[in-house]
């Protein structure tokens, strides 16, 4: 693509993030409660205390002024001090993000390793009974309470059959030195094996909860791309050529059909984000998700703040790279 | 007489559509000589394209083959398993389609396409994997510069949206002949060229198909181009052939009325044009009767009975109740 | 398909929605017992195939004694009402805005156009929850936030409905015996982009029940001793270990009425194209 078009959508996405931002400064300004008085409860603190730390706070400018201080710390980001942690938001924001994308890698690794070979085999058999249930997991798989459905995997896989743990990341017994933070990761840089084994079955239902919607959008976009495939000339002319079965799905068919899938795959990618608060609860994984949601309980406030807009701006960034991705492997766009 | 290459024999296709059971192809008898080339001609709708997907055992649901015989070479095709099919398919007949834009896939290269050919029936390549595929890189070469595409080398790693219309044609070709098949069915090979072009793709078939002892079928609807590339024509009509011959003979003498009207209607400078009337019946529910019966000139209460193929003088054929009379 | 499935197919989820409103509607009449009623003598009471189960509470009780069955036919209430309410609410906004943006264009599409792709720039959860953080758990706030993120699809799909309608020769036609632009918005092009919205709007109103129920689990809708079936899967998490049908029933319920909206609807867009 021209170096022009790409400027452009880039400026497009300014004021958008722009947008976003205010957006979060607007809820933030808008909560009832004033935050010194929250920082300084149980403290006895006189008012000309309080008044002194929101002076100290930036709370006394006019609006405009701190939403201009908002920004110029959060692109340097600060985010002020967690209040139930006592530490600087960032950092503890930063603890807890490998484990929130090791949990969506792991549930878009899954959606991708499920969706795909099914939606070849559906296409391929079409109208068969694999279609037939295929279309019809997909339907359950949009309809299904995400985290109803993770209950029930470990009310089933956890509880009755005891097979896999019930929540958490890893037994504490089974940690690998914390080298990148990622527990995949640390587990085959330390060369043990157990704690490779021991993440994986923690993974497992998680990952598998949030990416099953995913796996369900991406099956029926990878059937019917695959359909539309099947049905172009150039596939009757692979076989005009007495090439085998294989090579002409394989080669011949999978390559084009895959574009949609990827494309589409990139655009929901932005979907785990919303749904691994839900899915991190439920299985008491230490991520990101869970702590915005206990952090409202708690009002701590400034933490919810940066972290809504951790993800708003992740997912403003991902849906671009998304759509720049649909643009460069669309092969119309590259003749 | 020598053995027919190809043989159909009353063959008959049907598609099951949601108004019925369409037989796109009724009873097609024809059959192709070694080295000899057939002109297949007929409008869309005739049966002649299902005809020869049927003959590369290519007819897929909700198509059906119904009845009759294939032989190739003496062999029975019905009777084939998926992998005989698959060793024929390339090998022994081979087929360019259309429109060579959309035959050839986009996301390969033309090299890979031509190459996955000689690899899938590589009998006579060496040994060894790396030893084969330079093998099949070299007949690749060689192939594109026999179709006649400059700078074979560097294009070969080139897609097919960077060939011209007429290149890509070349190169479908190439890619169908590069197994040296006994049987060549070209389906529509001037269609979606201009012109200028067509007579250039026409004489490189031509061409080749001597240079190789060939025998080509070549499926059209334009009289024009059968009349100066093949020895003989079949002429088809809903389904049916109503008539065949050698080329000259039937152009000089047309029995079937249809035959007649489409020569009549070919565009000629100074005479006005003059299209047969009426229009192609609908496959679904035909009679037993005649099928160009509604637009026959020379109609007879005989027509409303079942009319079949009578042999005639010459190695002709003919469709029609007149054909006693002409024998 | 053949035409009876296709029938069998519409037949059945049109019932079971049917069946849902009326247990909402019908709610105080057919549940056997008060959904807030506890007595902690049933407490965690198992359902009434498995020992210790009464026929009088068949889905059995949760941890405060309460009825689940009650429970969860109050709870349609929930899940009908805001799933109708939010996407109605939605659409309305959503469409008036969408017809502006499309019909008048200039600066009051680039005005709807940057609000739509501020707010599609939030994944859904979190803005409704960094809404809520704001303005606290409740019935009504969780509406709100919901609506808010929601009026962007009708929004543009109605958009992209006009600015194809504005070009057609009705239009041209209205254009030209001097209506005015409110006029033809309304009166012409409104009635022919109906379609899509209606179809897109069954959809939502299945994922704004789903998601209702997501926030109600995590605490932050539906307050108690109000039964909402998030809510009561959220009260049953403690216990799956010995009572696991506190969770999982609430969750049928959800499932079967989601899923039926969604063949509905799927059902009659198929209907459209026959």
């Amino acid at each position: 693509m021209s170096p022009a078009a790409l400027l452009t959508r880039l400026l497009h996405l300014i004021p958008v993030l722009l947008g976003v931002t205010v957006v979060v400064f607007l809820m933030m300004a808008a909560t009832p409660g004033d935050p010194a008085e929250v920082m300084l409860a149980g403290q006895q603190a006189t008012p000309a205390q309080v008044a002194a730390l929101r002076h100290d706070m930036g709370l006394d400018r006019p609006p405009l002024e701190r939403f201009g201080l908002f920004v110029g710390h959060a692109v340097r980001g600060q985010f002020g001090q967690s209040l139930f942690h006592r530490r600087p938001v960032a950092q503890v924001i930063a603890e807890r993000l490998p484990a929130t994308i090791e949990l969506s890698l792991a549930a878009l690794v899954f959606a991708l390793v499920v969706a795909i070979p099914l939606g070849v085999l559906a296409a391929v058999k079409r109208g068969g009974w694999l279609d037939r249930a295929a279309t019809f997991g997909t339907l359950l798989g949009v309809s299904l309470p995400g985290f109803w459905f993770g209950i029930l995997l470990l009310i089933g896989f956890a509880v009755q059959w005891r097979l896999l743990p019930v929540s958490g990341e890893i037994d504490y017994d089974a940690q690998p030195p914390g080298v990148t933070g990622f527990l995949l990761v640390d587990s085959v840089l330390a060369g043990r094996l157990d704690s490779l084994l021991n993440t994986l079955a923690h993974l497992a239902l998680p990952a598998i909860t949030l990416g099953l919607p995913m796996a369900a959008i991406l099956m029926r976009v990878t059937r019917s791309s695959m359909l539309d495939v099947l049905r172009q000339d150039y596939i009757t002319f692979a076989e005009a050529k007495g090439l085998s079965r294989g090579r002409v799905l394989l080669v011949h068919a999978l390559k084009n059909a895959l574009l949609p899938t990827v494309t589409v795959a990139a655009l929901e990618t932005g979907a785990l984000l919303g749904g691994n608060m839900v899915v991190e609860t439920v299985f008491g994984w230490p991520g990101l998700g869970r702590l915005v949601v206990e952090s409202i309980f708690v009002r701590n406030y400034p933490l919810v703040q940066a972290a809504v807009l951790l993800y708003a701006v992740t997912f403003v960034l991902l849906n671009f790279c998304a759509d720049l991705l649909y643009t460069i492997l669309n092969p119309r766009v590259r003749m | 007489m020598a053995d027919p290459l190809l043989e159909v024999n009353d063959l008959r296709v049907g598609f099951a559509t949601a108004r019925g059971m369409v037989r796109a192809v009724d009873g097609v008898s024809l059959h192709v000589m070694p080295g000899e080339s057939l002109g297949v001609v007929g409008e869309s709708g005739s049966g002649k394209s299902v005809t020869f997907a049927a003959v590369m055992g290519l007819v897929k649901p909700p198509g059906r083959v119904e009845g009759g015989s294939i032989r190739f070479a003496g062999r029975e095709l019905a009777a084939l398993t998926p992998a005989q099919w698959r060793a024929l398919r390339g090998r022994s007949i081979a087929m360019t389609l259309q429109d060579a834009l959309t035959a050839l896939n986009p996301a390969l290269t033309v090299g890979t396409q031509i190459i996955e050919v000689l690899l899938a029936h590589a009998e006579d390549l060496p040994a060894g994997w790396r030893a084969r595929r330079s093998a099949a890189r070299a007949c690749a070469i060689e192939a594109l510069r026999l179709v006649g595409i400059p700078d074979p080398v560097g294009r070969l790693d080139e897609y097919p949206h960077q060939f011209s219309g007429g290149m890509r044609q070349r190169v479908m070709i190439a890619i169908a002949l590069s197994c040296r098949p006994r049987l060549l069915i070209a389906d529509e090979p001037t269609t979606a060229l201009d012109v200028t072009v067509q007579a250039q793709v026409l004489d490189l078939i031509g061409d080749l198909r001597r240079e190789l002892g060939m025998s080509l079928v070549l499926v059209t609807h334009d009289l024009g181009v059968v009349a100066e590339h093949c020895d003989r024509v079949a002429v088809m009509y809903a389904g049916q052939v109503v008539e065949t011959g050698p080329t000259q003979a039937v152009i000089a003498t047309p029995h079937h009325p249809y035959t007649q009207g489409l020569l009549r209607s070919i565009p000629e400078p100074g005479r006005e044009i003059r299209p047969i009337e009426g229009q192609v019946p609908e496959l679904l529910g035909l009679g037993a009767q005649c099928r160009f019966l509604p637009r026959c000139a020379v109609a007879q209460p005989l027509c409303e009975l079942p009319v079949h193929m009578d042999v005639l003088p010459g190695g002709r054929a003919l469709r029609c109740v007149r054909a006693r009379g002409l024998a | 398909m053949s035409g009876i499935a296709v029938l069998g197919r519409i037949r059945l989820s049109y019932l079971v929605v049917a069946v849902f409103v009326a247990m909402a509607v019908l709610a105080p009449i057919i549940a056997p017992h008060d959904p807030a009623d506890s007595d902690l003598f049933r407490r965690l009471q198992p359902p009434f195939w498995m020992a210790g189960g009464e026929a009088g509470f068949p889905l059995g009780c949760d941890a405060l004694g309460r009825d689940i069955l009650s429970r969860i036919i109050f709870g349609t209430r929930i899940s009908i009402l805001v799933g109708v309410v939010v996407v109605s609410a939605a659409t309305v906004i959503g469409v008036l805005a969408g017809l502006a943006a499309g019909y008048l264009r200039g600066w009051v599409d680039v005005v709807v156009s940057w609000m739509t792709d501020v707010l599609l720039g939030f994944p859904y959860l979190i803005f409704a929850i960094g809404l809520m953080a704001m303005m606290g758990p409740g019935l009504l706030n969780m509406v709100f936030a919901l609506a808010y993120k929601e009026w962007v699809v009708p929004c543009r799909v109605v958009r992209g409905e006009t600015l194809a309608a504005r070009e057609t020769e009705y239009v041209e036609a209205a254009r030209a015996l001097g209506a005015s632009r409110r006029f033809i918005m309304l009166r012409e092009v409104l009635p022919n982009i109906l379609a899509p919205v209606l179809a897109v709007a069954t959809i939502r109103v299945a994922q704004v029940i789903i998601l209702e129920a997501s926030l109600s689990f995590l605490g932050l809708g539906v307050q108690p001793p109000t039964a909402s079936w998030g809510s009561m899967i959220a009260d049953g998490r403690g216990y799956i270990l010995d009572a696991w049908w506190v969770s999982t029933f609430p969750g049928v319920a959800i499932l079967l009425l989601v899923l039926a909206i969604n063949l509905a609807g799927q059902v009659r867009r198929r209907d459209d194209h026959g």
